[in-house]
């Protein structure tokens, strides 16, 4: 199984449009990576379809980098006991 | 940099402070005035107590039928027989609009008339207009009106350029004569001071008004003359301390401590080509005239008369009060005019399509979380319509999250979350950034997109 790192990596370079090699762990999604409104609506509800979780919405939305979504997601996965490879 | 002329230290708060004794959002924002206004007036200061108008009897006048009518083609019959049904819902029991304006020369015009009569509404009275002639005052008695407005211009534009006058005492003379014939006829006249605002005061409209005065005292308390300020051009400014002609705190003072005109027999008249006509009409409210004089949705003549649903709001934020008005008339009659033609903007204030609709989406993220951040006052039970957003590509996620709420009608924690309303966002965005799309996205078309998208909530809550 990939882990949480690379699913978000893989998420974020299809919601954006970018290559996954592109991306690293401490790009702000906004400022480096070009996300728009929309784009971070996106982002949020493809995470919750890759990992099968539901997160809240102000805090999700509130993540900044792609080091906090990892983050953000890996403790929401273990508070809603779902299975993943840190 | 200026001098600091009093500190203002911040008073912090933990909860918010929505002052709401004056945005109580059931109703309107009232407009609480204190002490008095000073005007100076032939170099004297001169005190007016705006505090009082909560316990003055303010009233609103309509002409919709008559200045609202020169300006279009003509209604039908039922158009205003229906048309002066919801107005009467709208004035309520106290009569708040208290007297609409017909015309009497046509049979077209006497059977409307007799029409309206027959629905037996207390309010708005029906009073009538005509020229200035002396043998129309048949048509308002036999008409069975107690009050009729009449011509009395009263610049030196229309004294001579228009009327053709030879003087102005010739010019009184004529007025007062027809004016004379009123009182035999038994009708009460209601002189219309047209274009007032370019007058000359001192030396006409005032000797003229002392005149009738000294006319009406001589009849009965119900046939004294009644005057109508008319702002025929729209010149009449508000502000403090401007000068005659155009000051319409000198001009109301003039006539009613100078000539003695009551309160009660001083009506406002206002045009909008200044886009001055609501705020004056309030103004001649504040400084002593009882009636103002308007239109339903400000249509008239040019640029049109104070529109009478913005009188109706501000009657109800000065007096704190509903007093009987219902609010809801006003949509139907925007829905009613509509269906018969009347160009009512989207943007117009309480009744155009969209005055409640916002489009940008960092607004709507305040609709969805609270709606009266960026509601007027509570629209959905003041008049029937609930605040809206339009959708384009700057509604954002927030925008199209509240449509889709409003669609469903979805409240509190059943309410859609914006990340759940992701893929009509992004329809949304590619309509514009793919598509090359330049308008607004209908209802209609969002609706097929709703169905197809969030086919879960279509079954609950659409099939």
């Amino acid at each position: 199984m990939a882990t949480v790192e690379e699913r978000v990596k893989a998420v974020t370079a299809n919601i954006l449009k970018l290559n996954i090699d592109e991306i690293k762990i401490d790009d702000n999604f906004t400022a480096d990576l070009g996300a728009e409104s929309v784009q971070s609506i996106e982002l949020v509800a493809m995470f919750e379809e890759e990992f099968n979780i539901e997160m809240d919405e102000d805090a999700a939305l509130s993540v900044e980098t792609v080091g906090d979504a990892v983050e953000f997601i890996t403790a929401v996965c273990k508070e809603q006991g779902v299975d993943i490879e840190e | 940099m200026g001098k600091v002329k009093k500190k203002h230290p911040l008073v912090d708060a933990k909860r918010p402070n929505l002052l709401e004794d004056i945005f109580p959002y059931s109703m309107p924002p009232r407009i609480r005035l204190e002490g008095s206004a000073i005007e100076y007036i032939d170099g004297e200061p001169v005190e007016f107590d705006f505090g009082a108008v909560k316990g003055r009897p303010i009233l609103i006048s309509d002409t919709t039928f008559r200045d609202g009518q020169q300006a279009r083609p003509p209604y039908t019959i039922e158009q205003m027989v229906k048309i002066y049904d919801l107005m009467s819902k709208l004035s309520g029991p106290n009569g708040v609009i208290r007297q609409t304006e017909f015309f009497l020369y046509t049979k077209n015009d006497r059977e409307t008339l007799e029409r309206c009569q027959a629905l037996g509404h207390m309010y708005p009275e029906c009073t009538g207009w005509i020229r200035a002639v002396k043998g129309d005052f048949r048509l308002v008695k036999e008409a069975g009106l107690k009050e009729t407005g009449m011509l009395t211009s009263c610049s030196d534009y229309h004294i001579f350029h228009k009327l053709k006058f030879r003087s102005r005492k010739e010019c009184i003379d004529s007025y007062c004569e027809v004016v004379e014939a009123a009182f035999e006829a038994g009708v009460r006249p209601r002189c219309h001071l047209e274009d007032l605002t370019r007058a000359d005061i001192e030396g006409f409209v005032l000797p003229f008004v002392d005149r009738l005065m000294e006319m009406s005292r001589q009849v009965p308390e119900e046939l004294s003359v009644k005057i109508r300020l008319c702002d025929t051009m729209g010149y009449g400014v508000s502000y403090p301390n401007a000068e005659l002609p155009r000051s319409i705190p000198k001009l109301i003072y003039k006539l009613n401590r100078e000539c003695g005109v009551p309160s009660d027999r001083l009506e406002w008249h206002g045009h909008n080509d200044f886009h001055k006509v609501h705020v004056n009409a309030a103004t001649a409210w504040l400084y002593g005239c009882d009636f103002i004089n308007t239109t339903l949705f400000g249509f008239g003549e040019r640029t049109g008369n104070p529109p009478l649903e913005g009188a109706i709001f501000e009657y109800i934020a000065l007096k704190g009060d509903l007093c009987g008005i219902d609010t809801m008339a006003i949509t139907e009659l925007a829905d009613y005019m509509r269906s018969i033609g009347l160009p009512i903007p989207d943007n117009f204030p309480f009744a155009g399509r969209a005055f409640n609709t916002t489009r940008a989406g960092i607004h709507a993220g305040g609709l969805r979380q609270d709606e009266q951040i960026y509601n007027i006052f509570d629209t959905a039970a003041l008049l029937g319509r609930p605040p809206r957003v339009a959708i384009t590509d700057k509604s954002g996620a927030d925008g199209v999250a509240h449509w889709l709420n409003e669609f469903f009608g979805l409240k509190a924690d059943d309410r859609i979350s914006k990340i759940r309303v992701h893929k009509l966002a992004r329809w949304v965005i590619d309509q514009y950034d793919v598509e090359g799309r330049l308008t607004a996205i209908s209802d209609q078309e969002l609706e097929v997109k709703a169905e197809e998208l969030y086919p879960d909530y279509w079954e609950k809550y659409k099939s």
